[in-house]
């Protein structure tokens, strides 16, 4: 790993710039057996961030964070991490990845667990690992096997938070938590992430989940993108027009209507703006819920990549990566 | 916007690396990817180690009563090159702790190689480990080489020691053939490779089908099919010779006696005819009631000595190389596949 530092002198490697990219996708796809899981998928998220990844059961998250950690290979496309491919040794390195049924070897104490991750980490902390585990209370002398299914999934975070990651990729971390332990953890993890300037992809079915820690999203519907971008750049995009009667009304018409609604005594459209408007009255910021659960409930609407989150052509990445051999 | 301004602290991190190492040193000997081997795997090296201790002390032990018997009979006055009957004790116990042994390369294979990947296919592990660190390669081929070392070590140790033990009766126990799989698959070389193949086919089918007890069975099945075919085909890798007589074939023309430790092939002592084909013992078995007409129906056959096919123990070492060598290519050709498999499908 000493001489991958020298290609990336500096600053690159800990405290990337501004725009500089944790993961860029380019028209990415995978196919298994019983059709396309994912599809023509391209998007950036921008180093630093804390991005949700939002879908129903089903929808390619898992595949997605898959393919970023090398554990699939795209049917089409690429993926990018650091702008490194996702098998090289500097993603590796810098890349860390819970997955969902996190897997522990049961007969490990927990001390034996923790040193798996020294042993096979070159920037391994123990501290920090140390740390989570003994804010839970769970002795370092324990079996993995004895331990509750909550203290299971503290253990397996201080794994992934002690390789000391750019880029932490959480697969549903919290499924199997209670609502304490759950509020603790992710209070951990933002304060991490903001401590050491982590980028964050954490997954989940439930936006309720993740829309207190999260600045970034990325919403993913039957194996396509759905919306892409910063938070607050998203529910600026859009507005939330009440409408007593429903259907078209002149108000609505520079707008692209994303979803009538007309339920829970709220009935109104959620648009997508196409022109300058003026917030109260009639109009009102959607909340980040109400933004997704439209565009998951209409899948006619185009999705919103906001510029932000889109990436440059494919050959833009070949050209970069030829200068760099060519430089190297 | 946020925090992407930090450093110091991660200077800092930048330099565990050093420390880490340096740690490691200092451990109980093992670190990376071979401590979390052998921490994974160590109930079943130990076990291996177990009984491979065990078996060289059974075998120390009992040389040592043969030894003892040996020593009396061979300084009794009345010395003789065959062997009383009251030692059969002795060859007996050492071909039945011989085809005990036989039995290690199928339980390497089943209860080393099936369960090594498969495991952790199945618990799911290999996700944690390959978001380590460490390349999948490199975690894969130490499990192989790690695992592949000791079974060669034990092996290796088991048959040279179970050979020390026969040494002293080869030549002296008509029983005791080389030819045997017990002491052709046991000692020398032989061991070593067979349960390397059985280790790697394990392996390969707990790879693919990443189920451990599934591929248990299944390996159990393709290794008792490989001990079948070996069993038939082992002695085909000597160049079979034969001794011939021409002094007729009465009575009192004896068959020709086979060198030392030669042990017979094919269906006891053939007729030889003057242009040189062999006639099995069928040949006039009709009139054998009759010396006369016997002797006239193989004179009519042109019948003029015996001869008996046979394989020399000159052949022994040659040949055990030889299907050593046959095993260890299918041993390579097997990593050949779990290699490549193992890096791109291991998920």
């Amino acid at each position: 790993m000493n001489h991958s530092g020298m290609h990336h002198p500096g600053g690159t490697r800990y405290a990337p710039p501004v725009g500089y990219s944790a993961i860029e996708a380019y028209g990415l796809g995978k196919r298994y057996r019983r059709g396309w899981a994912l599809q023509d998928v391209s998007f950036r998220l921008p180093a630093g961030r804390v991005c949700g990844l939002v879908g129903p059961n089903g929808a390619g998250k898992t595949t997605l964070m898959g393919l970023a950690t090398n554990m699939i290979q795209p049917t089409t496309g690429a993926l990018r991490v650091f702008d490194a491919a996702p098998g090289s040794r500097e993603a590796i390195l810098r890349t860390a990845f819970l997955s969902q049924e996190k897997p522990l070897f049961r007969r490990f104490t927990v001390a034996e667990t923790l040193r798996l991750g020294r042993e096979l980490n070159p920037r391994w902390d123990q501290g920090v690992a140390e740390g989570l585990v003994s804010a839970g209370q769970v002795p370092l002398s324990a079996r993995i096997g004895t331990l509750s299914g909550g203290q299971r999934t503290r253990v397996a975070f201080s794994l992934a938070f002690g390789k000391r990651p750019d880029l932490l990729i959480l697969d549903e971390p919290m499924s199997d938590l209670d609502p304490l332990v759950r509020r603790e953890l992710m209070a951990t993890l933002t304060a991490e992430a903001a401590q050491h300037g982590t980028t964050v992809l954490v997954s989940s079915h439930m936006l309720a989940e993740l829309q207190h820690i999260c600045d970034y999203l990325l919403v993913i519907a039957n194996g396509g993108l759905r919306l892409a971008g910063e938070v607050n750049e998203l529910r600026a995009a859009h507005a939330w027009f009440a409408a007593p009667g429903g259907g078209p009304s002149p108000a609505l018409a520079p707008h692209r209507v994303v979803e009538f609604r007309g339920e829970e005594g709220r009935q109104g459209a959620l648009v997508r703006l196409g022109g300058p408007i003026e917030y109260g009255g009639q109009a009102e910021h959607p909340t980040l819920e109400e933004l997704l659960l439209a565009y998951l409930r209409s899948p006619d609407a185009p999705s919103l990549i906001a510029p932000g989150a889109q990436v440059g052509d494919i050959h833009d990445v070949i050209a970069r990566d030829r200068n760099k051999t060519v430089t190297a | 916007m946020t925090t992407l301004t930090h450093d110091p602290a991660h200077s800092v991190s930048a330099g565990r690396p050093r420390d880490g190492r340096g740690s490691r040193l200092a451990g109980p000997g093992l670190g990376g990817t071979s401590w979390l081997v052998w921490r994974q795997h160590r109930a079943a090296y130990w076990t291996l180690v177990a009984v491979t201790l065990l078996g060289v002390a059974v075998m120390v032990c009992l040389r040592g009563q043969m030894m003892d018997q040996l020593n009396a009979l061979d300084s009794s006055p009345k010395k003789s090159d065959s062997l009383p009957p009251d030692f059969e004790m002795h060859t007996s116990r050492l071909f039945s702790f011989g085809s005990y042994l036989g039995y290690l390369p199928i339980l390497v294979g089943v209860f080393l190689g099936a369960p090594l990947i498969a495991g952790d296919l199945e618990s799911g592990t290999v996700k944690l480990v390959t978001s380590q660190s460490v390349s999948r390669l490199r975690w894969l081929t130490t499990k192989l080489a790690m695992t592949a070392g000791l079974i060669a070590l034990s092996t290796a140790v088991l048959g040279a020691v179970f050979n020390w033990w026969w040494s002293p009766l080869r030549g002296r126990s008509d029983t005791l053939e080389w030819t045997s799989s017990v002491f052709f698959d046991g000692t020398g070389i032989m061991p070593v490779a067979y349960a390397l193949l059985t280790f790697t086919v394990g392996v390969a089918v707990g790879m693919v089908l990443r189920r451990t007890l599934v591929s248990m069975v299944v390996t159990l099945g393709i290794v008792g099919a490989i001990g079948l075919v070996w069993d038939r085909f082992r002695l085909d890798l000597g160049n079979v010779l034969s001794v011939s007589t021409h002094n007729g074939v009465g009575s009192g023309a004896a068959p020709p006696k086979l060198p030392d430790q030669a042990v017979q092939q094919g269906q006891g002592a053939y007729f030889l005819t003057s242009s040189g084909d062999k006639l099995d013992w069928t040949t006039c078995v009709a009139q054998s009631e009759h010396t006369k007409a016997h002797t006239a129906c193989l004179e009519s056959k042109h019948v003029i000595g015996w001869s008996i096919d046979y394989l020399p123990v000159s052949q022994m070492h040659t040949m055990q190389w030889l299907g050593a060598g046959i095993m260890l290519a299918v041993t390579a050709a097997v990593v050949a596949f779990v290699i490549p498999w193992g890096r791109k499908r291991l998920l």
